[in-house]
């Protein structure tokens, strides 16, 4: 239990941290936030005004204070650029792109775990060649590419699912899953390859030791050695990687679901990067961040259930 | 040296050698006007002899484009990890080498940091700076250093720990001596497959956010944008997509092959595994 209480205690500290990059990001690097909303050409009474306005005429700490304070008690501000408030906002995109990272982790799982488990138990023969090469290809081609190429095969070529665009799961859920389908396995593909690479080498290693030896001569079918044995001590650093890329996932759904038009929390943030609504990329940024570092913690806590040598130290 | 010959090796160093060479040669090679010149005759033509690419929405013949945003990537990447490199290094050095206190704020910061994607913070360095070439670099640069700080952290500790250290120390050799002679070079293996990979990431992560309109800015030759300007065109001009999208695989690709060669060679702790 007091495992759990110092990394929740780490978790809130974290928090903090993350709170002041994301502000300093907006505010201290050269760009001012009252000259990204109008322009480098604007005019400076209404630069001036406006930056009164926003308050940024105030010490920075007092800024940050107020930005924290609003965040920690919901009043998550205005966007500039969609005048609603920003909790509300953010509040409808986030089923949409748990949507998608849960789609993807599931396709990139489901097709990963058996991929390396043939490239490691034909080593060096050719169905190894085959699967590493494949991996190789999808950590090297850029996933909006693999989006790119979804929809003239899929979608344009064969007409199965729509190629842009986001459904609500309440309304109509056959019709979303269809539209988070494509989104989702562009974004699957880079992190499938890693997994596979990872359960690759993860088996390697297990497969050489001795208690696998063991298993065969005592007569164990090659089936039993390699699922029940093998691939129950070779899974949980596949999970740990898997759930260490959230963090790339939640980079990528930024360029999948502009890619896409699926209107997420990556279509959001990159909306608001390109309006330089300021108040709504601290918002979106902070929220990334946080779910990223959330995301890590539940991995670390699900490793030591899934593998009890893990000491909870 | 007989990794070298495997067919990985030679096939990760021939794309890397052809993408370097394009990288490097193309500003030269290529007359400027050439890739600057609007055709409206000559849109979206098929690759042929003529084109051997093909054209792209403007008639700009893509094998053109392609060598010098080939030229753009390298600039890009290599910039941008070397500057993670000079961030990155220091602090992992410092880090690891002195430990205590120092160690765990510097790792405080750099994990905090780790919850950011790389791309979320390079976008968003990006739009606060302003898009242009130097600012992707900083961008991808910055968002890039913690990683690096992290592994050069943890070889810093391990090295730090070997006997040899401990007999520079006892013959009272200053700190900035041992990490400069003893330390620094002792690591350099490892950051170098690292940096390797970082400039396959580099390149992936410029083409996206060039391709989001936050990296490099038109006229630039840029593969991100040549991808994103075929979006609009994909139904009749497929190739101008798979063009720079091959381009940008093939590069990644070898560079990622090359760097796990460099790790077969370099690392001598993964001998046994492949």
């Amino acid at each position: 239990m007091s495992y759990l209480a110092r990394r929740g205690a780490l978790f809130v500290l974290t928090l903090f941290l993350i709170s002041i990059v994301t502000f300093a990001i907006t505010h201290i690097l050269p760009g001012d936030v009252a000259m990204m909303i109008m322009g480098t050409q604007s005019n400076p009474t209404a630069l001036a005004g406006l930056r009164e306005s926003l308050g940024l005429n105030d010490p920075l700490i007092e800024q940050y204070g107020r930005w924290i304070g609003g965040m920690l008690t919901g009043d998550w501000g205005v966007s500039l650029r969609y005048k609603e408030p920003i909790a509300a906002l953010i509040g409808q995109k986030v089923t949409a792109s748990a949507m998608i990272v849960v789609l993807s982790l599931l396709i990139a799982l489901a097709t990963a775990i058996p991929l390396g488990v043939v490239s490691a138990v034909y080593r060096d023969r050719w169905q190894d060649t085959a699967g590493s090469g494949l991996a190789l290809a999808g950590i090297s081609l850029p996933d909006f590419f693999w989006g790119i190429v979804l929809i003239l095969l899929i979608s344009r070529g064969l007409g199965w699912l729509p190629s842009s665009g986001y459904a609500s799961p309440t309304e109509d859920f056959w019709l979303a899953f269809r539209h988070a389908l494509l989104p989702a396995t562009a974004l699957g593909l880079s992190l499938m390859a890693h997994l596979t690479r990872m359960t690759r080498s993860a088996m390697l290693e297990v497969l050489g030791q001795d208690f696998i030896r063991v298993c065969r001569a005592k007569g164990l079918g090659h089936g039993a050695v390699v699922f029940r044995h093998a691939l129950r001590n070779a899974i949980s650093p596949v999970v740990t990687v898997a759930g260490l890329q959230l963090g790339y996932l939640f980079g990528s759904i930024i360029v999948i679901e502009s890619l896409f038009n699926y209107t997420g929390m990556g279509w959001l943030t990159y909306q608001a990067l390109l309006n330089r609504d300021v108040p709504l990329i601290q918002s979106t940024v902070f929220v990334i961040a946080a779910v990223v570092m959330l995301a890590n913690l539940v991995v670390d806590v699900l490793y030591t259930l899934i593998d009890p040598r893990v000491r909870l130290e | 040296m007989r990794v070298l010959l495997t067919p990985k090796a030679l096939i990760g160093l021939s794309l890397v050698a052809v993408f370097a060479l394009a990288a490097i040669g193309a500003p030269f090679l290529v007359p400027e006007e050439l890739t600057t010149k609007i055709n409206v005759l000559a849109r979206l033509k098929p690759p042929s002899l003529a084109h051997p690419l093909g054209t792209d929405q403007l008639g700009r013949e893509l094998v053109w484009r392609v060598l010098l945003g080939a030229h753009t990537s390298l600039v890009i990447a290599v910039l941008a990890v070397a500057l993670s490199l000079v961030v990155g290094l220091p602090l992992g050095v410092v880090s690891g080498y002195f430990g205590g206190w120092t160690d765990h704020s510097l790792m405080r910061l750099v994990d905090t940091l780790l919850s950011f994607p790389v791309l979320l913070l390079a976008l968003t360095i990006s739009a606060v700076l302003g898009p242009s070439v130097p600012n992707t670099i900083l961008a991808i640069g910055i968002a890039f250093s913690p990683y690096l700080s992290r592994i050069v952290r943890g070889e810093t500790l391990r090295v730090a720990a070997l006997p040899y250290v401990e007999a520079a120390r006892s013959q009272g050799a200053s700190n900035w001596r041992i990490i400069r002679l003893h330390i620094v070079p002792n690591i350099m293996a490892p950051v170098i497959v690292q940096a390797t990979i970082s400039v396959a990431f580099a390149i992936l992560a410029e083409a996206a956010l060039s391709f989001l309109g936050l990296g490099t800015q038109p006229p630039t030759p840029s593969w991100g944008l040549m991808i994103q300007a075929s979006r609009d065109y994909l139904d009749v001009a497929a190739w101008t997509a798979l063009v720079p999208g091959v381009a940008v695989a093939a590069t990644v690709l070898g560079l990622n092959m090359l760097g796990d060669v460099l790790r077969d060679v370099l690392d001598p702790t993964l001998v046994t595994e492949r």
